[in-house]
């Protein structure tokens, strides 16, 4: 080539080698523009992704508040167990392992298998293993002595929610039972990440299901803790990087009494029923209990399929709170507030008497209404109305109320709606209206009804729960606090007072003086119960009937069938003349309710007030 | 004359550069590796040997490298012939042949091969060149890229076709020419698309365009790039202390991701530092170029080097998110001997083609 030429191709190759070069500049420039909007602009993004890409935060379960009765005795507490944990990444030989281990703790086959399911899975994520739960006193001594050996397996500690009243106070403080996550709690955890939580109980998550457990499960949660780990792509985990502490639920300082509720439970017996007992100063509930109970202690930390089974089958349906649930004719204790209504209203007042033949007759339809005692009671008056418990007297005054109006009486002083501030799921029971009747049996009511409501027979029904706070407002002349499980600072109580200026101090006072009677006078239907005691107490006591009888031979006939026996009733308060508790018991079908139900009401009132 | 024999043949500026970038190569390694001691062992071993060749290949003349291009273009296509019917399946391709313990990459001396076989092919044509010697060339690239887009082994195929296209281009092809293929191209990208990609190479190329589409699929390893890079930040998350990398978030840390490595453990310095080599490296070879003593060896450093320089920006591309992923190492830092041999070898021929002078009259 010439050297003309030559320079020709020069130029031509420079300037080729120029646009290419230049693009491939181009190219890096465009690469750190790139880079520089990652790293510099998006940085904040990037560092959060790169973040949630390795940090696995699990949760550790927080240890649930103690619950204790008023005088600060545990009712439910934390029992430490010990599990046997294993770090299963850590065995190289699982068979080897298991025979190692044999000797120290007792393996079922079951216990075996399980643990060689699962113990691949948890060992390539790095992830521990629970070998054998509730170890005991020697196994922990055995392995203790022989940890050195045991690298991969360690002791911790767990809890059971434990009570040492299981039996007693199973409606009233409720069992707790397993979740799946508590994702609520703590959703900055994500739901999946729950079955890998650390958990401080040995039952797993748990909850409040019934009772306090329940209606206070916030209260005695706490806060969960948290646990984050740094995990790799293969969802391995490679060490903990943090840990926040749980929280430990709060303590629950409850109005019951255990002393209380040990002797509704000892002199209720196996009977079924329950009784409700409340403090007049503060409204605190001592005593809620029901008959038959069952163990929460069993509910709490893993019953048995065919237990629970068993109890849910069981005919005297131990699951049901017959306190707060039971819907009972209130019967003869409902008479007070006949009275009440008859006074208020002018219908009656205290002086007024009348002639008890034994019946009653509906003058519109001749139909006999009979009272308990043959051939009746004589002349009576309201005092000894309630001393003798004269349907007579009580069909009277009912003939002569407005339905309405006594139905709203009644509601007043509580029934037909809940009564307790705290108390896990409450029947409103009933009060029976005109309405209702229409709209359910497309019938309209009839004088003969309300004469009925007048001895607490018929539609109405009330709980054991409705009639204690009853009985309390009768105690205190009309005031009506809220009935409360718990005495907690900042939860509201409503104060009201039962007014009515046609029902003054006066009334007040004989009323009392006659329901002190029922007990304490030689006439009175609960007088067997006079001695058992060294305090006076006033009560009204009741017979409720299952069935309509018009004679007494006809319910000699019923009583062969136990189930359709009257049920036995009383609402009580004392001592008098200044009462601090009201007691209502109701035991089904116990007939007679002063000389049935009026012992166990005297025992818990006793156990009460001595303290 | 007898000075000449004295003289080795070295560019100090090309070596010490490369040596910067193997040495930081080999502290990358051993991070993208979780501390694998051995493995950054043999690199090392492999970078020595790497060194050796290029300075004795720096030392003939370039007039030898000429004469043998044709017999070094047989070669090649000889080896990958080998590969193609003795060669182990690995992944579902066919790369790899086997010399006694060595197992070599066959198609990466065809990177070599193609541009300098063509460099002597055009070197000595006049200008423009004409439609005979174009075709002649075009027919040469297109049997070296099918061979390898075969295997499968797309990256390499394009790198391969590259090689040839820019001796093509710098030697002089007319403008109307590449307007011509240009617009070939774009009528035929239909025709690409159904018939010569395979269905994972399409797949790639669909979660380049939508990321979101397959996050734990396709695109799971673009996505773990970008945050790999991202949370780098300024000054990085330190040596050996990148969660991407360390905890396996990040796929090939070792080879086609390790740019990610630098990215996340030193941060957009350590990102600037490394981009800066590799400008310097690339700017020197764009003077040896301009300065080299003749047309052949002009196109042949050119070519070398515009295809070190390609090779580079695919793989950057690639990790940053800029271009579809095709598998392709960051040169002098990914692991793998054959790709660094065939660095250090077509490195040691730029020097020999820069620093050989002729001889003129004094």
């Amino acid at each position: 080539m010439i050297f003309e030429e030559r320079q020709i191709e020069k130029n031509n190759f420079s300037s080729r080698a120029i646009i290419l070069f230049g693009l491939i500049i181009l190219g890096l420039a465009a690469v750190l523009v790139k880079v520089f909007s990652l790293q510099i602009s998006g940085y904040t993004d990037y560092q959060l992704a790169a973040l949630k890409n390795k940090n696995y935060a699990v949760p550790v379960q927080s240890l649930r508040g103690e619950i204790f009765d008023r005088n600060g005795r545990a009712l439910i507490k934390n029992e430490p167990t010990y599990d046997l944990i294993t770090r299963p990444n850590l065995i190289s030989n699982i068979d080897s392992f298991l025979e190692e281990i044999q000797p120290v703790i007792y393996l079922s086959e079951t216990e075996k298998l399980r643990y060689i399911k699962f113990q691949k899975e948890k060992a390539f994520v790095n992830k521990e293993l629970v070998l054998k739960k509730d170890l005991s006193d020697e196994e922990i001594a055995r392995f203790n002595v022989r940890s050195f050996n045991f690298q991969n397996a360690f002791i911790a500690k767990r809890y059971r929610r434990i009570s040492d009243y299981p039996d007693i106070f199973s409606h009233v403080l409720g069992y707790t039972s397993r979740t799946g996550d508590d994702f609520n709690a703590m959703p900055e955890i994500p739901r999946s990440h729950w079955k890998d939580v650390e958990l401080t109980y040995a039952s797993g998550l748990i909850k409040g299901k019934t009772g306090l457990e329940e209606i206070y499960d916030e209260h005695l949660s706490g806060r969960h803790g948290q646990r984050v780990y740094e995990m790799n792509a293969r969802g391995q985990l490679v060490q903990s990087l943090s840990l926040t502490k749980p929280e430990k639920g709060s303590d629950l300082y409850t109005n019951l009494d255990i002393d209380a509720q040990k002797s509704a439970a000892k002199f209720l017996g196996n009977r079924k029923g329950a009784v409700v007992a409340i403090d007049l100063d503060a409204g605190g509930i001592n005593v809620l209990y029901s008959s038959p109970a069952y163990s929460i202690n069993k509910l709490s930390n893993g019953m048995s399929e065919s237990e629970f089974q068993a109890l849910i089958n069981d005919q005297d349906k131990p699951f049901f709170n017959r306190a707060l649930q039971g819907r009972y004719p209130p019967a003869s204790t409902i008479k007070p507030a006949i009275g009440m209504y008859g006074l208020s209203n002018n219908i009656v007042n205290w002086d007024f008497e009348m002639k008890d033949p034994g019946f009653f007759t509906l003058p519109e339809t001749g139909r006999i209404f009979r009272g308990w005692r043959k051939g009746g009671h004589g002349k009576v008056n309201m005092h000894k109305a309630f001393l003798v418990s004269s349907n007579t007297y009580f069909f009277s005054l009912a003939y002569q109320a407005d339905i309405n109006e006594l139905s709203n009486h009644l509601s007043t002083l509580g029934f037909g709606k809940k009564v307790c501030l705290d108390c896990f799921d409450e029947d409103q029971a009933f009060v029976p209206t005109p309405e209702w009747k229409y709209s359910i049996m497309n019938a309209g009511w009839v004088k003969g009804d309300t004469v009925n409501l007048g001895i607490g027979q018929g539609y109405l029904v009330a709980t054991p729960m409705q009639l204690a706070n009853y009985a309390s407002i009768l105690a205190t002349k009309g005031q009506f606090i809220e009935p409360s499980l718990v005495a907690l600072g900042n939860q509201k109580k409503s104060l009201k007072t039962w007014q009515d200026e046609r029902f003054d101090d006066a009334d007040w006072n004989k009323m009392h003086q006659a329901l002190l009677g029922v007990i304490e006078s030689d006439y009175g239907t609960a007088r067997s119960i006079r001695d058992l005691k060294d305090f006076q107490v006033a009560g009204k006591s009741g017979t409720a009937e299952l069935v309509s009888l018009d004679s007494k031979e006809a319910y000699q006939e019923v009583r062969a069938s136990e189930l359709l026996r009257d049920h036995s009733i009383i609402i009580a308060f004392g001592p008098m003349p200044n009462p601090r508790y009201a007691v209502s018991v109701v035991i089904e079908n116990g007939e007679s309710g002063g000389a049935v139900a009026g012992p166990v009401a005297i025992e818990v009132l006793k156990s009460l007030i001595d303290e | 004359m007898n000075k000449s024999f004295q003289k080795i043949y070295f560019d100090p500026y090309l070596f010490f550069s490369l040596f910067l970038l193997s040495i930081l190569g080999l502290f990358f390694l051993f991070s993208a590796s979780n501390s694998d001691i051995s493995l950054v062992l043999k690199q090392m071993v492999y970078v020595f040997a790497g060194f050796i060749i290029m300075i004795l290949v720096s030392q003939p003349d370039p007039d030898i490298f000429r004469r043998t291009s044709g017999l070094f273009l047989i070669f090649s296509l000889l080896l990958l012939g080998i590969t193609y019917l003795f060669g182990p399946e690995i992944n579902g391709a066919q790369r790899w042949v086997r010399l006694g313990p060595f197992s070599f990459q066959s198609s990466e001396l065809l990177k070599l091969a193609v541009p300098i076989f063509l460099a002597n092919f055009l070197f000595d044509k006049k200008l423009p060149i004409q439609r005979n010697e174009i075709i002649m060339s075009l027919l040469i690239i297109f049997c070296c890229f099918f061979l390898v887009f075969r295997q499968p082994d797309l990256g390499t195929a394009l790198i391969i076709a590259c090689s040839g296209l820019f001796v093509l281009f710098l030697s002089g092809l007319s403008w109307a020419f590449i307007g011509g293929s240009f617009v070939l191209l774009i009528i035929s990208s239909p025709f690409i698309w159904n018939i010569l990609l395979q269905p994972f190479q399409r797949q790639r190329i669909a979660t380049f365009f939508d990321p979101d589409s397959d996050p734990f699929g396709a695109s799971w390893n673009i996505i773990q790039s970008k945050v790999a890079i991202g949370s780098g930040g300024l000054l990085g998350k330190g040596f050996g202390e990148g969660s991407q990398t360390q905890l396996n978030f990040l796929p090939e840390t070792e080879t086609d991701f390790i740019f990610s490595v630098i990215g996340e453990e030193f941060g957009f310095l350590g990102v600037l530092l490394l981009l800066s080599i590799y400008l310097f490296i690339i700017l020197r070879c764009f003077y040896l170029a301009l300065s080299a003593r003749d047309r052949f060896c002009r196109l042949v450093i050119g070519g070398l080097s515009l295809t070190f320089a390609a090779n580079l920006i695919i793989n950057l591309c690639m990790v940053v998110g800029l271009l579809p992923v095709v598998g392709m190492p960051l040169p002098f830092i990914s692991k793998g001997g054959s790709s660094l041999m065939s660095l250090f070898l077509a490195f040691g021929i730029i020097v020999s083609m820069g620093t050989h002078k002729k001889f003129l009259p004094q």
